[in-house]
């Protein structure tokens, strides 16, 4: 078990952080910490348009950011969980 | 065109090729019932209960494959839909469920019937979206139902505030083509690296099995499933989800697995060398104790949801995508390779399995009792329908003993055939499911299999039967007692039976559904089965109600020994355990 931080781009729209924050609840894992910010700065999220083949515009996504202390497989399990999510872009654990 | 947001939601619909909306009108809906009342593609079907309406609606698209789709009111009529919806997600059954809700400026007041349906129904459904203007409802329902249908099926709630449906306020109605979700790709093909992974699994196993369940269904993979396995004749089980997608008849069909699974599944799971797991999540009425399943198995995890793969037991060889895609490029892959399969090598296997079956099979023959001095055996009289629907009805069921023995008696040989609540566990799923089932096909067999419990849970709907002349048939299985909660009484309890009987306060079940309008008949006595059923069946217009007394002692087995067993550890009897 370590603590780990996950990066989630999700579209901003209303409810969408609430599934997220919901699903941690539901599925029994903890949060640590969350951050949620509007993304302004698009010209630094080239890697994630290149991966995902689109375009973002200024405060059309979020970056969430959450802190939790978790083992590998279950980070996966979230990861794979947070993924599912409609709304979600993209999440992946935070390079170090 | 310009139309009101009611009529271009009903259009947007229409669009979506729906045939049946399942529903229940009330005050945040009227505008959207107004709509209804002046077309005629739609046929609406008015229930008794909100919770029938959702699980006609989840019975209709298990039959079909088709998204069932419900309306509802705000408030009350939201929350009783929430069961329904549950029940549709735990089983990724595709549903669009349409909720009222009180107007945009009233939202948050705590109005009249105001609920927070999208928060209440968050964790339970695929995705949700509340209306935010007429012009916006058409590109919502498109999403909607793509959503609904594709990747894993499940259901998706449309919240719509009253004045966003009202009719004296005219938008542009475009229906949109097609949609693009640039969040939402769910994987299609498998990767091929993995499916030649795969290959050499199956040629090197000495002790496979074919472990199908409800995802392949929901994939609509079963003829794949069918030519896979005349290439490789490997012993296949199913789990409760996944019965019909292979045939119950054929020499192969080992039968149900887990919980109430027989002996030989069981047994070949436990001791296989290979599991080849096809739209199926190792839930734990399959497993038993993770850690001790399966402990020699490689594992071949066909999915199309990543987080149901290795989120229990941990696949070896993981192959995400539409299952019956995959298994398409799996056949492919293998005709390459026939020359390598050796069918000598499984050999031993299949006699080892043949063995199983032998000493510990189920008693198919049951029904052929019909002596008055032993009480009637609920295992027989799902055998009696079998035998005298030719295996090829629809069979609903309830949850329960009686939802066991159907899935362990009843043959089912074509997928979509059983429709019952696996995954939630649902009782009162029955009667309403069966409903669906018989608009999508009317002049088929459907069956309602269940229990005195169950059928109270949604015995409004019998109100529905008359209205619409459904001539479904309903077997009560009454032990005059909640079965399956008495068993575990019984095998864990020490035998206290806490609240699971009525103390003679039940319906006289004859009289009631007469009541209702529909044909009903009792039976008590083994020498009466057989005729009564064969004549409750041999009436075609009518729904008949045949409430069968049953032996209230009886258990079903095979049963797993839990908490801390594993697939071998089964009781087989009251008092036999291996």
């Amino acid at each position: 078990m370590m603590q780990r931080k996950l990066s989630v781009i999700l579209e901003n729209k209303p409810g969408a952080l609430a599934r997220i924050v919901g699903l941690f609840h539901q599925r029994g894992y903890n949060i640590e910490s969350l951050h949620v910010d509007p993304v302004k700065d698009v010209e630094n999220y080239k890697d994630i348009e290149e991966l995902l083949n689109i375009t973002l515009k200024e405060n059309e996504v979020s970056r969430l950011i959450i802190t939790t202390t978790v083992s590998d497989t279950l980070l996966r399990q979230i990861l794979r969980q947070i993924n599912k999510l409609i709304d979600v872009l993209i999440a992946q654990e935070e390079s170090k | 065109m310009k139309l009101p947001g009611n009529d271009i939601l009903i259009q947007s619909l229409i669009n979506e090729g729906v045939e049946y909306i399942f529903g229940y009108p009330g005050g945040a809906a009227l505008h959207i019932y107004d709509a209804i009342f002046n077309q005629n593609e739609i046929e609406h079907i008015l229930v008794r209960h909100e919770q029938g309406a959702t699980h006609a609606a989840d019975g209709y698209a298990r039959a079909t494959g088709k998204p069932g789709v419900v309306l509802v009111t705000s408030g009350p009529g939201a929350t009783n839909a929430i069961t329904g919806i549950a029940t549709a997600f735990m089983d990724s059954i595709p549903m669009v469920v349409l909720s009222g809700q009180v107007a945009t400026h009233l939202i948050g007041t705590d109005a009249f019937q105001e609920t927070d349906m999208i928060g209440i129904s968050r964790p339970i459904v695929k995705h949700s979206f509340t209306v935010e203007s007429a012009d916006k409802i058409s590109e919502v329902i498109k999403q909607a139902f793509f959503i609904a249908t594709s990747g894993r099926p499940g259901p998706v709630v449309i919240d719509i505030p009253k004045d966003t449906t009202a009719p004296d306020k005219l938008f542009d109605f475009v229906l949109p083509e097609s949609t693009n979700i640039r969040s939402y790709n769910p994987p299609v093909e498998p990767e091929i690296k993995q499916i030649k992974r795969a290959v050499d699994a199956i040629i090197d196993a000495e002790k496979p099995v074919i472990y199908a369940g409800g995802g392949s269904i929901n994939s609509n993979a079963s003829e794949e499933l069918i030519e896979l396995n005349k290439i490789l004749n490997f012993p296949v089980t199913n789990t409760l989800m996944g019965l019909g997608v292979y045939p119950a008849e054929d020499i192969r069909f080992m039968g149900m697995l887990g919980m109430h699974g027989t002996y030989q599944s069981n047994m070949a799971m436990h001791n296989a060398d290979l599991i080849i797991a096809i739209g199926a999540r190792f839930d734990d009425r399959i497993t038993n104790t993770p850690d001790l399943f399966a402990p020699h198995a490689k594992i071949i995890h066909f999915d199309v949801d990543q987080s149901s793969i290795s989120k229990i037991i941990e696949a070896n060889i993981a192959i995400t995508g539409q299952v019956k895609n995959s298994l398409k490029v799996l056949i492919d892959e293998l005709n390459k390779k026939t020359n390598m399969i050796e069918h000598t090598k499984i050999k031993p296997w299949l006699t080892q399995i043949d063995e199983w079956t032998d000493q510990h099979g189920l008693n198919h023959e049951l029904y052929k009792e019909n002596s008055d001095t032993s009480s009637i055996l609920p295992q027989a009289v799902v055998q009696h329908v079998y035998q005298i629907t030719n295996g090829e009805a629809y069979v609903t069921s309830d949850v329960g003993q009686h939802q066991m023995f159907a899935a362990q008696y009843y043959h089912f040989n074509k997928p979509r055939r059983w429709i019952n609540s696996g995954g939630l566990g649902t009782m009162g799923f029955g009667l309403p499911a069966a409903m669906g089932v018989k608009f999508a096909f009317p002049n088929d067999e459907v069956v309602c299999i269940t229990g005195e419990g169950s059928i109270q849970m949604c015995i409004q709907e019998l109100s529905t039967c008359k209205q619409y002349n459904l001539p479904i048939k309903i077997i009560n299985i009454n032990n005059e007692a909640l079965g399956m909660v008495k068993q575990w009484q019984d095998m864990n309890y020490g035998g206290r039976h806490s609240e699971s009987t009525y103390q003679s306060s039940l319906p006289d079940f004859v009289e009631l559904v007469e009541s209702y309008g529909h044909k009903a008949f009792k039976v008590e006595k083994n020498s009466d089965l057989k005729s009564t059923l064969e004549k409750a069946f041999s009436i075609r217009d009518e729904l008949v109600f045949v409430d069968v007394y049953v032996d209230p002692e009886e258990h079903v087995y095979p049963m797993l020994v839990a908490p801390n067993g594993s697939l071998k550890d089964m009781w087989l009897s009251k008092d036999k355990k291996v």
